[in-house]
């Protein structure tokens, strides 16, 4: 029933027999008004009777479904897929750099035209040497030093180690890593020597293509611009500043006769291309955006070209005129970029409105897959769950979650829909906006609101669904009813421990707001002593939100420890749960760090 | 498919760093090492090499940088890195005895200078000519037998600058220094 999703099951209704029914009404454009009405009796709930119950379907009464454009075939999305001019230049770049060292690999014998053409380009440059310029060319090459480089490199280690930013500080040790590796085998499989014929004026070390001290400065360089500077004016100028740094020394290379021209070019893509492709793809700024202030401001950008996107689509797709595209709630969205629409009124009646949405891109998808791989090292199987592999799955499973508990009568956002902005790549979830709405720790918690906390697990219990995300933050408070949002992280039939976990956050979220020995008193109407004695015996550490557990340090009347005395007494439900998958996760990631360390100390020479 | 890509050009890529390259081997009169060690000490008028591996020993490693080149042998039974061979501009023989060697020629002094020969055979022998000196340090394991020594040493030969100068004329690619033209660009320096 509850995957079925039947018209005929949400037409059910329950007789009326609690203290408390609710309207809303749409917030779309039709101006009408649903009824649903939640009604709640703590005298029957024991034994797995339902809640919540809708009055009926949510279908503008009377109204016609307005029109909607479908996008022909061929005709591009609202937002394409574009590479930009950056891109096409870089994989335009890294095409020359491969074609180059293929040619000089396969065919670049010394009777090569390459081979003699070059250094005889190096010695025509060394033919024009003078002394002042011969005394600039070394103080640049002196500022590229490796006891230089090492000292910028540990400096960007301790910035990105005072400001926690592990997942930077991890790419950027991978990507310095990988461009040794790459150099030094590259160099060790072409074989080619220094140009020939003229004098060498500074230090070099090994063979010359590609140039290694050319590609040290460059993932040095691109970095500094990726890991440490936020995005916007300052990185874009330091993009900037890092080309003409490169220019200077690959200047600087060849006036010194240290490399041959394509030594330098191909060992400039290399330090470039592997930083830049390194953060992008596991520290995109959508995601983990490098900031100083509080919190995160930099999700996707909702202006310009993606802001006019998402106009069109929404109107094309669900038939409704946006005015206003306004971030919300960024600072706790790590897996999504929240919006609030305003939405017009129009010639048909519908009133003005604002809609909740929530665009997921694949960035947000790779974000969700490391996570879960993190928890899974951490805790086993303690989420219960794969990662999803595609952004449209991600939206999907997100759109489902949200009918589901709007079929099945939860008090959660009437979901609008899905709008594809990128076929694949970026996608909008819309939803209902809780207007007026305050969080649950702002509000007055009465015995009203708990019982509808408590009867909000209870129906979660009976249908076989856990809410896995049950904190302060996702429980509003409005007119006296209780509101659940973000229900992104539902399962349907989860672990009974999961479900135990629900219940002890959701006690410890209400307690927060009241107290211990209210919260239990009103449960035992709800639930039996013995869920409760299980809650208190899942609900440790980790499995409660990070939300939950720092209200409860600040809160300091250590809830509990007072629920677990109020409870009949159990064992502790074990967190830890291992599996042949974690054990083989942990010992794979071991071996590749001990690899990679192995490594590292084999290299040293190169890294110093 | 699309995310195998990546990975497949890294592998390619890397996959030089895994195997020892040929390219990185001395060899007499043939590759890119032996150039760069003309390069790395542009006074020696001779640079080391390996003319062919003895049974029982392989390449062990190359290094090359401005000022001195060094590479190593391994053998199953002396142990890795059993013999160092480095060329450099001067080296230090004090303490070491010359002695006759009538197949490296009148440009060529030889030095020798043994530490043990129990438990295990450890020592330098020096080669000096103009402008270079090879140091050829041997360091063997425990009771490995000093013939590997002899054979170690009928392996590496002692090439002259010029016939590198001259193979690479040939090319069309100049070698400048020792027996060869002077270098373009000194006056800028």
């Amino acid at each position: 029933m509850i995957l079925g999703g039947h018209a005929d099951v949400l037409a059910e209704v329950v007789q009326p027999v609690g203290h408390r029914e609710w309207q809303r009404r749409d917030p779309l454009r039709y101006g009408q008004t649903f009824v649903t009405e939640v009604r709640v009796d703590p005298r029957t709930e024991i034994g797995g009777r339902r809640h919540f119950a809708n009055s009926g379907p949510v279908m503008p009464e009377g109204g016609a479904i307005p029109r909607r454009r479908r996008r022909p075939s061929g005709e591009p999305p609202p937002l394409p897929r574009e590479l930009g001019v950056s891109g096409k230049l870089l994989i335009g770049l890294t095409v020359l750099a491969v074609v180059t060292v293929l040619t000089i690999g396969i065919i670049g014998s010394a009777e090569a035209p390459i081979q003699r053409f070059e250094p005889r380009l190096v010695a025509a440059i060394a033919r024009i040497r003078v002394p002042w310029l011969t005394a600039v060319m070394r103080a640049i090459d002196d500022l590229a030093s490796p006891i230089a480089l090492i000292t910028i490199r540990v400096l960007i280690l301790a910035i990105l180690i005072v400001f926690r930013r592990w997942r930077h500080l991890f790419v950027f040790l991978g990507a310095v890593l990988s461009v040794e590796l790459i150099t030094y085998g590259l160099a060790s499989f072409m074989g080619r020597p220094r140009p020939g014929g003229v004098t060498i004026l500074a230090g070099w070390e090994g063979f010359s293509l590609p140039s290694r001290p050319i590609a040290d400065v460059a993932v040095t360089a691109v970095s500094i611009v990726y890991a440490l500077l936020p995005h916007g004016r300052y990185r874009d100028l330091a993009k900037y500043a890092t080309a003409g740094i490169l220019v200077l020394f690959a200047a600087s290379q060849l006036y010194l006769a240290v490399s041959h021209p394509t030594d330098v070019f191909v060992g400039a893509i290399i330090g470039v291309t592997i930083p830049l492709v390194g953060f992008r793809w596991f520290c995109p700024n959508d995601v983990f955006p490098v900031t100083y202030g509080r919190g995160k401001t930099a999700h996707l950008d909702v202006g310009g070209r993606r802001g006019d996107a998402i106009r069109k689509a929404v109107e094309e797709q669900l038939g409704l005129v946006v005015t206003e595209i306004k971030p919300i709630g960024l600072e706790g969205s790590g897996g999504s970029t929240p919006v609030r629409l305003t939405t017009a009124a129009s010639d048909d009646g519908a009133s003005r409105a604002r809609l909740f949405a929530k665009i997921y891109a694949r960035n947000h998808v790779r974000a969700d897959r490391w996570y879960k791989l993190g928890r899974t090292i951490l805790y086993g199987r303690l989420e219960d769950e794969t990662p999803f592999q595609t952004v449209r799955r991600f939206v999907e499973y997100e759109d489902y979650t949200l009918r589901l508990m709007h079929q099945e009568g939860l008090p959660s956002p009437r979901p609008h829909g899905v709008v594809e902005i990128t076929p694949e790549r970026e996608y909008m979830i819309v939803m209902e906006f809780f207007e007026g709405a305050e969080e649950l720790g702002a509000a007055e918690v009465d015995d009203s609101i708990i019982d509808q906390g408590l009867g909000m697990i209870r129906r979660f219990w009976d249908l076989g669904l856990a809410h896995r995300d049950i904190k302060p933050s996702n429980l509003m408070v409005r007119e006296g009813r209780l509101l659940l949002v973000d229900v992104f992280f539902v399962q349907v039939r989860p672990s009974p421990w999961r479900q135990a976990v629900d219940l002890g956050n959701m006690m410890l979220t209400l307690a927060l707001s009241t107290d211990a020995e209210r919260v239990y008193e009103r449960a035992l109407r709800f639930f039996s002593e013995d869920d409760l004695a299980e809650a208190f015996a899942a609900t440790r550490g980790v499995a409660s939100p990070t939300q939950v557990r720092s209200e409860l340090k600040a809160d300091g009347r250590d809830l509990l420890s007072r629920f677990r005395t109020l409870a009949p007494s159990r064992a502790p439900i074990r967190v830890q749960r291992w599996s042949i998958r974690r054990i083989g996760i942990i010992a794979g990631l071991s071996i590749l760090t001990l690899f990679t360390i192995g490594l590292v100390q084999a290299n040293w020479r190169a890294f110093t | 498919m699309r995310r195998a890509i990546p990975v497949l050009l890294v592998a390619l890529l890397s996959l030089p760093a895994c195997a020892t390259s040929r390219s990185n081997e001395i060899r007499c009169g043939e590759g890119g090492a032996g150039i760069l060690a003309a390069q790395a000490v542009p006074s020696a008028t001779f640079v080391p090499c390996i003319t062919a591996f003895p049974v029982g020993w392989s390449y062990g490693g190359f290094f090359a940088k401005t000022g001195t080149v060094r590479f190593w042998l391994d053998s199953d039974r002396a142990g890795i890195h059993a013999i160092q061979v480095e060329l450099t501009r001067t080296c230090d023989t004090s303490g070491a005895v010359e002695v006759e060697d009538p197949d490296a020629g009148p440009a060529v002094r030889r030095f020798e200078l043994p530490v043990s020969l129990e438990p295990r055979l450890s020592g330098s022998t020096f080669f000096t000519f103009t402008g270079g000196c090879v140091t050829f340090r041997y360091d063997f394991a425990p009771g490995a037998p000093s013939t590997l020594l002899l054979e170690a040493h009928q392996a590496i030969e002692l090439f002259p600058r010029k016939e590198i100068v001259a193979m690479l004329d040939d090319l069309g690619w100049h070698l400048c220094g020792a027996e060869a033209p002077p270098c373009v660009g000194e006056g800028g320096s």
